[in-house]
């Protein structure tokens, strides 16, 4: 008994331990610009924007944050939306994303790009990811640990991001199929986990008084008509609205030709600009989200949005 | 899921000792087997086959062979004495080639699974279309651990029949002996013997048990992760585009390496003793300080111990004991005297053993390259031996002298770098060219202008690895004084101990190289 009180001891004051590093790494994350690279950066940024000051969290993986411009939304609307995808973001990762922005934002919506709905990385993985992500959320040391190496390295030298969103201004022509999106009435298959967290993601959504909104952005390398049956049917049983911008891609005047960055699989800069434009007007349609240019507390985004024109002006699109 | 996982650590491993001790005593045993086969099939899939097909195949020889041992002695107890040398001879041949018949069946099973694309395309490669008929390579799936279950199952079913051990009568014991999971992937190589005591006996955990084998697990999770996986990036680069490099950063490659290896082999093996001993589980040890040893020979006595003592037990002293190598000690002692005999002696004991041990590693020219390196320096090691002696004697140096110990040392870490080179090199071609290159376009200041850093190690990374290498040397240099460092630390006062605890688990959270910027490294043994 005496040595079983001795491990519990152990571990509280473990536990303890754990709970001072990660206060510390966090302060280190937040003031330190570049002490965190690779997919924990967009848990970092978001942590160190000012508390409540995001109105439109956009998620998903790369699909979402090449295809919606934070700063064009701002120019063009006043909204304060930010781009927290991640490249190939998995389920489990979109929820502790949105859970980590909702301990210091309160945004009104939740715009989730639905690529990631599709990704079914295996049982292991995801029972890994089950498991790592609510560590790194609660003891932040696990997410941040290589924080340390800015120390002997200097923080690491990344592109300017504006409000997680980066200007891509390359193009590599689509020159597929066009109409990929050929009517059928075959679904493909969500996976049950996806389903198990996207409920999570509701609930989360619902207690934190945010609208949630699927939204599919134009890729022909990743969409087809499949997909969006089976989007559309997730959509109606969980009384969510679902935009799928591949099926009017042509409306939005998308041109394959200019507006993909990588053949067909993400937009770049004009693409996003155009998709963005969309959304400006769905948004202020739809949704009641203020106009925060006027605002003070928002002041900071419009420097940015200003160095942002700036950039666009000395874009070549290649 | 490898050893170093979180599922593995955190899932796993909880959810079996759980079941473990909930379960009675007697079924505590099909808990581990249940376990060991679930880790298999998440690791092999429908791969399982081979090891449930070798597993039975293993039980029934196994028992035939203790029938056969039964019969034997049935009938000697009511033969007359004239007759009893020749039940033994009929009894004998039966057994051999009952055992024989085992032995080939494994080992061809894992032979073409391993070596029949090598075979192919060495007989294809060399005759071309001069041979009558056509060979085509597959693709074969290897189920994980083959390599190693197979010599666990060959030198149980060798024991048996020399009577060392009783053959298992239950074939779920034989079961969980092959497949435990802590060992199924990189060993160690158990010995029935060694293991079956601990593993069937089905004990309660045990407090002491717990702790020391999560600290066993997180030591080679240190190991792994904060070193090896530092060293793999900067090891691949340069392996992967060795014509690009000069010989001192082929130098630096042929060290990093070999600490990667040591410090990932050793590392899986600390997580695997670790996690037998979460159940009482016994494992034997794989490693001794392998960068004390003072000759090549030494060096292999404390490297892969496992190995090393299977090809000694199952080749060495049954070639050793075998009629021609008998005959040869008779005719050699009449023609060419006693060091020339001794000599040959060696080199057919040996030389089997480290062709063995180069082909055991994969179907490689470099590793067949590798055995015979060490076949050479060892043998030429005896053959000098009485020399050195000599040289030793006039020189007046002894035996213990700190710097013949150092000379010693410095020579194996050569011999040793040297063979790990050949070791990774992608094929004894590039091998040679990176051996060459040293001699050729050495350039030390490559190692100190920048270009250390351009293999994808940062600064951060270097520190990291200097700091693990210093510390796994202290606790080694601790352990070669034949101190037991966990012994040891439990004499310490609690805080210290746990300041010590607190430091190893930090360090592995903080440090260790996972996350962003880290792909994570497969396990270098689970591939042989």
């Amino acid at each position: 008994m005496k040595k079983i009180k001795k491990i519990i001891l152990f571990m509280l004051i473990f536990v303890v331990i754990l709970w001072i590093c990660s206060t510390g790494i966090q302060l280190v994350v937040r003031n330190v610009n570049g002490s965190v690279s690779g997919r924990s950066r967009v848990f970092a940024s978001v942590s160190a924007e000012k508390k409540n000051t995001i109105d439109v969290l956009v998620a998903g993986d790369s699909e979402s944050y090449t295809s919606v411009s934070p700063m064009d939304l701002w120019d063009q609307t006043g909204i304060a939306a930010y781009d927290c995808g991640q490249p190939g973001q998995r389920i489990q990762e979109t929820y502790y994303i949105l859970k980590t922005a909702f301990k210091t934002q309160s945004p009104r919506l939740v715009v989730f790009e639905t690529n990631t709905m599709f990704r079914d990385p295996g049982m292991l993985k995801n029972l890994q990811l089950s498991l790592t992500e609510p560590l790194g959320f609660y003891f932040p040391v696990f997410k941040y640990h290589n924080a340390w190496k800015a120390l002997f390295d200097g923080p690491g030298g990344l592109k300017t991001c504006y409000k997680g969103f980066e200007i891509r201004d390359k193009t590599v022509s689509y020159e597929g199929d066009e109409n990929y999106m050929k009517e059928t009435r075959d679904k493909t298959e969500i996976p049950e986990v996806t389903r198990i967290y996207m409920d999570k993601i509701r609930n989360l959504c619902r207690k934190n008084g945010a609208d949630l909104l699927l939204f599919s952005a134009p890729s022909p390398v990743n969409y087809n008509y499949k997909k969006y049956n089976a989007l559309k049917e997730y959509a109606e049983e969980a009384d969510l609205p679902y935009v799928d911008l591949n099926l009017r891609y042509r409306d939005i005047g998308i041109d394959w030709r200019k507006d993909s960055y990588d053949r067909g699989d993400h937009l770049n800069i004009e693409g996003a600009r155009k998709v963005t434009e969309f959304m400006a007007k769905y948004l202020t349609d739809n949704y009641q989200l203020p106009d925060r240019r006027e605002d003070s507390r928002w002041k900071e985004w419009n420097e940015l949005a200003e160095s942002y024109f700036k950039e666009l002006e000395q874009c070549v699109i290649l | 899921m490898a050893y170093q996982s979180l599922v593995y650590g955190f899932v796993f491993l909880p959810l079996c000792l759980i079941v473990y001790q909930i379960a009675p005593q007697k079924w505590r045993r099909r808990v581990l087997l249940v376990f060991s086969y679930l880790f298999f099939w998440l690791l092999s899939g429908k791969l399982i086959v081979y090891l449930l097909g070798t597993t039975v195949f293993v039980h029934c020889i196994g028992i035939w062979l203790e029938w056969l041992r039964s019969e034997q002695k049935t009938e000697l107890a009511s033969a007359e004495r004239c007759e009893k040398k020749r039940i033994k001879g009929i009894y004998q041949k039966k057994s051999r080639r009952v055992l024989a018949f085992g032995v080939l069946l494994l080992l061809g099973t894992l032979a073409y699974l391993k070596y029949y694309n090598f075979f192919v395309g060495n007989l294809t490669g060399i005759f071309g279309s001069a041979l009558p008929f056509t060979l085509e390579e597959k693709k074969i799936l290897m189920p994980v651990g083959i390599s190693f279950y197979t010599l666990q199952a060959v030198g149980y079913l060798a024991d048996v029949y020399w009577g060392k051990i009783r053959a298992e009568e239950k074939l779920e014991n034989t079961a969980l002996f092959l497949a435990f999971f802590p060992q199924i992937m990189e060993g160690p190589i158990c010995r029935y013997s060694d293991t079956a005591g601990t593993l069937y006996s089905g004990k309660p955990l045990e407090i002491d048990n717990l702790t020391d084998g999560y600290i066993r697990i997180f030591w080679g999770l240190f190991k792994k992760k904060v070193i090896a996986d530092r060293l793999a990036i900067g090891v691949d680069a340069i392996f992967g585009n060795y014509t690009s490099y000069s010989g001192a950063m082929t130098v630096f490659a042929a060290v990093a390496y070999t600490v990667q290896l040591y410090m990932e082999f050793s590392g899986c093996m600390d997580i695997i003793i670790g996690s037998g001993q979460l159940f009482g589980v016994k494992l034997p040890e794989n490693f001794r300080q392998p960068f004390a040893a003072q000759s090549a020979a030494e060096f292999w006595r404390r490297w892969h111990i496992t190995l090393g003592t299977w090809f000694k037990t199952y080749i060495f002293y049954p070639v050793s004991m075998s009629g021609p190598v008998k005959k040869w000690n008779q005719y050699g002692r009449k023609h060419f005297g006693k060091y020339i005999t001794m000599l040959g002696t060696s080199a057919m004991a040996l030389f089997p053993v480290w062709l063995c041990n180069g082909l055991w590693h994969g179907a490689r020219w470099s590793y067949i390259f590798y055995g015979m390196y060490y076949f050479t320096l060892i043998l030429f090691g005896i053959a000098v031996e009485p020399l050195r002696d000599r040289v030793l004697e006039l020189l007046h140096i002894g035996e213990k002298s700190a710097g013949l110990k150092f000379v010693r040392i410095a020579k194996t870490w050569l011999i040793i770098f040297t063979g790990e080179l050949f070791f990774r090199a992608d094929g004894l071609r590039a091998g040679i060219y990176m051996f060459r290159s040293i001699f050729r376009n050495f350039d030390l200041n490559s190692l100190f202008d920048g270009r250390l850093l351009e293999l994808g190690m940062s600064r951060a990374d270097l520190t990291a690895i200097v700091v693990g290498c210093v510390v796994v040397a202290v606790v080694g240099a601790v352990k070669e004084r034949g101190v037991h460092v966990r012994e040891a630390l439990g004499r310490r006062p609690a805080f210290i101990r746990w300041s010590i605890y607190y430091a190893l688990l930090l360090a592995v959270i903080v440090i260790a190289a996972y996350g962003d910027g880290y792909q994570a490294v497969d396990m270098i043994y689970a591939g042989f």
